[in-house]
C-alpha cells in the first residue's frame, strides 16, 4: 500500500496559509530531503490554453520551486510541452511562451527556469523503452527538459479529462512529458479536443489509455525512477487545461496531495473529489478512470490501494 | 514542407536510450531550404544606410536613428503582417560588459510589431568555449541574458533559445555552394521563422577576426551541431591539426598553475595533464575550443591552433551563414550592424577589452556582405582609441584594424561570402541625418502603445496639474534670507575661469 499525504484547506491562518500548507506537504513527504546539491530537477506543470481561465496560480508552483532550490542550491527547470493543435497559432514555441507569460508563468514568477519541454519545435527529446514485456508502444520519446534532468517532480492541476477521465499524476507524468511528435503518434486517429461533440470510438479510447500508461513507464525510465508527484485539487474543472475554455469547477478546492506513487495519488484524488463534490467522474466524462487505474496497477506503474495521511 | 519518410523505430530491440545517430537524424529532419532564396543584390553596388554615433538633440538619439534606418533600408518590407519574425541577437557571456544595450533590441522589436510582425528574440546555445562558459547550457545562457537586461519585460516579446533546451532542436541544411562546408545545422526557432532581422554588435573576434551580421548567421544561427561543423571539427587528421587543437611541447604539465582548470576544460575528457605536457585522446575530441581558449587566455602556450586554421574557419563560417540564409525566401532577412563599443573580442567572452575605436554608428542593409564591408571600412577609418590593443600594436586610421588586432583580415570572410552568393562587396553608402522638425522630434518620443498616451508629456501634465498642482500648493517657496554672496560671486572661486564663458 502506498502512502499519500493530503493537506486540506481547513484551519487557515496567517501562519497556515495555502502556501504554508503546500510547503508543509513537501516537508512531510520527505521528497526534498532526497535531493542533493547540484541536482537538476524538472518540475512538469500544466500550462493553460488561451481561453482556459482556471490555470494553476504561479505562486503554487513557486512554493515547490523554492523548496527544490533550497534542497539543490540550483534553480529547477519548470516545463511543459507545446500544445498539439494550433487553435490560435499558439503552438509555435514563441507564441507558447508569450501566452504562458500573459498568464503569469515566467522564469521570474515561477522561481525556476521556464522552458518548453522539447525546445522551440517541441520535438527535441530522447527515446526510452517502456520496459514492459507485452508493451504496445515499446518505447516513447521523452522531451529534453524532462529526460536530461536528474529528478522529475510532476505538478498536476487536477481536472477532468475527455480521454482518460482525470488529469493527474499518471497523465501529466507520462503522456504529457513526451515530445509533440510522440504524443501525436500515441493519439493516432483520436482528436483530443472533443468539445465538438465527437467522441472517439471506445476501442480507440482504450488503446490510447493503455499507451498513455505505458508512456509513464518510459518517463520513469528516463529519470531512473527519481520521480515525485503533487496533485493540486484546486479549480477542478470539467475541462483540462489544454481546452480553450472551461465551465465552472465541479468541487470546492480540496488542497494538495503528494506521493511517490502516481496510481495511489490519482486513486486518492478520484476518491476525494467524488466524495466531496458529490458527482461521479465517469458520469461527467463518460470515461471509467478506475479501469485505467487498475490497468496502471497491472503494468506496475503503482498501487491502487493507498493509505491517506491528512494534514490541515 | 517536403514529405519525409522514416523507418519505424525498433523499440523492442532497444537496450537503452537512443541518442540519435546520423542516419536517424537525417531521416527525421528535412531540408528547409526555401525555393525562393537568393542573393539580395543582383547587380551593382548594394545600398547601405549609415547613421553616425553621437547625438545633440531628440532626433539624433542612437535609438531613434536605429529606428529610422530600419525604415530607410526598407527592413520593414522583409516581412508581411502576421509573419513570425525572429530577431537574432547575441545574448552575451556572463560577466561580459561590452554587449548591445537592450534598448536597441527593444527599438527593433517595437517597430516589427508596429508593422504587423510577430517578433521574438533568439540566440542559439554555444559550445563549451572555455571552462566557465555559461552559454553552452540553455538555462545558464538565459540567466546571463536576464542579467544583461534581455528579458520578455524589457523587449516586450518572448526571449528564446533557438536550438532548444539542449541545443539539439535544429534542422540540417544542405549547402552545396559552400567552399568548405557542404551542410550545416540551424536552430529551429530561426529555421521556422517567416522572416528575420539580424541585429549585430560589430566588434572583433578571436577566431574570425571580426564579428558582425555575418558572424550572427555563420555561428549565431548554428545549433550545437552546426557550430561543431563550422569549427571544422575533425577536418583533416590530428597530424595536420586544421580541425583539431594543436598540442605543443611547451605545456609545462603539472608545473602549470592552471593544469587543473585545463583538465576541467574538456566536456569530453579528451585530454589530461601528465607530469610534463598533456595526454590527448583525439577520438574523444570534437573541437569546441574549450582547451585552446582556456590555455591561451591564461597566458600559456601548450594548446593552440594550427596557423591556417583561422582563414579556414573564416571561410567555413561564411558557408554556414549561407545555410542560415537559405532558410528564408529572398529579401526576408534584414541586417543591422551597431558599431558601438568596438572591442577586440566576441560577446561570448566573459570580459571586454578597451574599445579599439570610438563608437562609429549604425548601419543597415538587406545585403549582408555590403553591410559588413561598409562597417569594416568605417571602423578602419575611425580614430584609434588610446590605450587599446590597436594603439599598442601601432595601428593607424586607414589600416585593416581587425587584421592588426586579431591576426587576419576579415576581408577573407567577405570575399568568400561574395563568392558563394551571400551578397556583394560593392556598396553605396547613404549617410542618414535625421531632419530636425517638430514632427520628427515627436515621431520616436511618443510611445505608441506604451505606458503613456499619444500626447506630449507636458500636455498630459496639464491634466494632472489641473487636478492637483503640487508646486503651487506649497508656494511661495521659502528663500527670504538666501546666501546672495554664494549665488553671485563665491562659486566663481571654484571655477578656474572665474565664471567666464569658455
Amino acid at each position: 500500500m502506498s502512502e499519500v499525504i493530503w493537506v486540506d484547506t481547513t484551519s487557515t491562518s496567517f501562519d497556515n496559509t495555502v502556501q504554508h500548507k503546500l510547503r508543509r506537504l513537501i516537508d512531510a513527504s520527505g521528497a526534498a530531503a532526497e535531493l542533493s546539491e547540484g541536482m537538476r530537477v524538472a518540475l512538469k506543470i500544466n500550462t493553460a490554453e488561451e481561453g482556459y481561465d482556471y490555470g494553476l496560480r504561479p505562486e503554487f508552483i513557486r512554493v515547490v520551486a523554492d523548496a527544490v532550490t533550497t534542497a539543490t542550491r540550483t534553480r529547477p527547470v519548470v516545463c511543459d510541452g507545446l500544445k498539439l493543435i494550433d487553435y490560435w497559432k499558439k503552438a509555435w514555441g514563441n507564441n507558447f511562451m508569450k501566452l504562458a507569460s500573459s498568464q503569469g508563468l515566467t522564469t521570474e514568477t515561477l522561481g525556476g527556469h521556464f522552458v518548453i519541454n522539447g525546445g522551440f519545435s517541441g520535438d527535441e527529446g530522447d527515446s526510452f523503452a517502456c520496459n514492459l514485456p507485452d508493451s504496445e508502444l515499446g518505447g516513447v520519446e521523452v522531451g529534453t527538459a524532462v529526460c536530461r534532468s536528474d529528478a522529475l517532480w510532476v505538478l498536476s492541476h487536477v481536472t477532468l479529462h475527455p480521454l482518460v477521465g482525470l488529469n493527474g499524476a499518471l497523465l501529466n507524468g507520462g503522456f504529457d512529458c513526451l515530445i509533440g511528435r510522440a504524443r501525436t503518434r500515441l493519439l493516432k486517429s483520436i482528436d483530443p479536443y472533443i468539445f465538438n461533440g465527437q467522441k472517439p470510438p471506445e476501442a480507440d479510447l482504450q488503446i490510447f489509455q493503455r499507451r498513455a500508461l505505458e508512456s509513464h513507464l518510459g518517463v520513469k525510465a528516463a529519470v531512473e525512477n527519481k520521480i515525485f508527484f503533487i496533485n493540486y485539487l484546486w479549480d477542478v474543472t470539467p475541462q483540462p487545461e489544454f481546452y480553450p475554455f472551461s465551465a465552472n469547477p465541479l468541487v470546492a478546492n480540496q488542497g494538495f496531495l503528494a506521493s511517490r506513487d502516481p496510481v495511489a495519488i490519482d486513486s486518492a484524488t478520484l476518491d476525494i473529489i467524488q466524495s466531496e463534490g458529490h458527482f461521479q467522474v465517469q458520469a461527467v466524462t463518460g470515461v471509467d478512470f478506475t479501469a485505467m487505474l487498475k490497468e496502471a496497477g497491472k503494468i506496475g506503474a503503482g498501487e491502487t490501494a493507498y493509505t491517506l495521511k491528512r494534514l490541515s | 514542407m517536403a514529405e519525409h519518410k522514416y523507418e519505424p523505430t525498433k523499440w523492442h530491440g532497444m537496450k537503452g536510450p537512443v541518442i540519435g545517430g546520423r542516419d536517424t537524424y537525417q531521416a527525421k529532419s528535412w531540408n528547409p531550404t526555401k525555393k525562393k532564396w537568393g542573393t539580395f543584390t543582383e547587380k551593382g553596388p548594394a545600398p547601405v544606410w549609415f547613421a553616425e554615433a553621437n547625438a545633440t538633440n531628440w532626433t539624433e538619439s542612437m535609438i531613434c536613428k536605429t529606428k529610422d534606418l530600419f525604415y530607410e533600408a526598407k527592413l520593414n518590407q522583409c516581412f508581411e503582417k502576421g509573419d513570425e519574425v525572429a530577431i537574432k541577437i547575441h545574448y552575451g557571456e556572463w560577466n561580459r560588459t561590452a554587449i548591445l544595450r537592450p534598448e536597441y533590441i527593444a527599438a527593433i522589436v517595437e517597430e516589427v510589431r508596429a508593422c504587423g510582425g510577430n517578433p521574438y528574440v533568439v540566440n542559439d546555445t554555444t559550445l563549451s568555449y572555455h571552462t566557465y562558459n555559461s552559454m553552452a547550457i540553455s538555462q545558464y545562457q538565459m540567466e546571463g541574458a536576464i542579467r544583461h537586461g534581455y528579458t520578455d519585460a524589457t523587449f516586450g516579446c518572448p526571449v528564446l533559445i533557438a536550438d532548444g533546451y539542449s541545443g539539439e532542436d535544429d534542422y540540417r541544411v544542405d549547402i552545396p555552394e559552400g567552399l568548405i562546408l557542404k551542410e550545416t545545422y540551424i536552430g529551429r526557432a530561426i529555421a521556422e521563422a517567416d522572416a528575420m532581422i539580424v541585429l549585430a554588435h560589430s566588434r572583433g573576434h578571436s577566431i574570425t577576426m571580426y564579428g558582425g551580421v555575418l558572424k550572427q548567421l555563420g555561428i549565431g544561427c548554428q545549433s550545437k551541431r552546426g557550430k561543431y561543423i563550422t569549427h571544422l571539427a575533425h577536418w583533416g587528421d590530428p597530424h595536420d591539426a586544421i580541425g583539431w587543437p594543436k598540442f605543443t611541447d611547451k605545456c609545462p604539465g603539472k608545473a602549470c598553475k592552471f593544469h587543473k582548470m585545463c583538465d576541467d576544460s574538456c566536456p569530453r575528457q579528451a585530454h589530461h595533464v601528465a607530469e610534463h605536457g598533456k595526454v590527448w585522446y583525439p577520438e574523444r575530441c570534437r573541437l569546441c575550443y574549450s582547451c585552446q581558449v582556456t590555455c591561451l587566455f591564461s597566458g600559456m602556450t601548450g594548446i593552440g591552433f594550427e596557423e591556417n586554421y583561422f582563414p579556414n574557419a573564416m571561410i567555413a563560417h561564411a558557408d554556414a551563414a549561407l545555410g542560415a540564409l537559405k532558410c528564408f525566401d529572398r529579401g526576408k532577412v534584414g541586417f543591422i550592424n551597431c558599431a558601438i563599443d568596438i572591442v577586440p573580442e566576441c560577446d561570448c567572452f566573459p570580459w571586454a577589452g578597451l574599445a579599439i575605436a570610438p563608437d562609429v554608428g549604425i548601419f543597415a542593409s538587406k545585403d549582408l556582405i555590403a553591410l559588413e564591408e561598409a562597417t569594416l571600412d568605417a571602423i578602419d577609418n575611425a580614430p584609434v582609441s588610446p590605450g587599446s590593443v590597436a594603439a599598442e600594436k601601432g595601428c593607424k586610421p586607414g589600416d585593416d584594424r581587425f587584421r592588426i588586432v586579431n591576426g587576419f583580415s576579415p576581408r577573407i570572410t567577405m570575399a568568400a561570402g561574395e563568392k558563394i552568393g551571400l551578397g556583394t562587396r560593392k556598396y553605396k553608402l547613404n549617410n542618414y541625418e535625421p531632419p530636425l522638425t517638430p514632427e520628427n522630434i515627436a515621431k520616436w518620443q511618443v510611445r505608441k502603445g506604451g505606458v503613456v498616451n499619444h500626447r506630449p508629456t507636458t500636455v498630459r501634465l496639464r491634466d494632472v496639474f489641473q487636478k492637483h498642482d503640487l508646486a503651487t500648493e506649497v508656494m511661495p517657496f521659502g528663500r527670504t534670507a538666501y546666501e546672495k554672496e554664494w549665488a553671485f560671486n563665491e562659486w566663481k572661486k571654484y571655477d578656474p575661469f572665474k565664471g567666464a564663458k569658455p
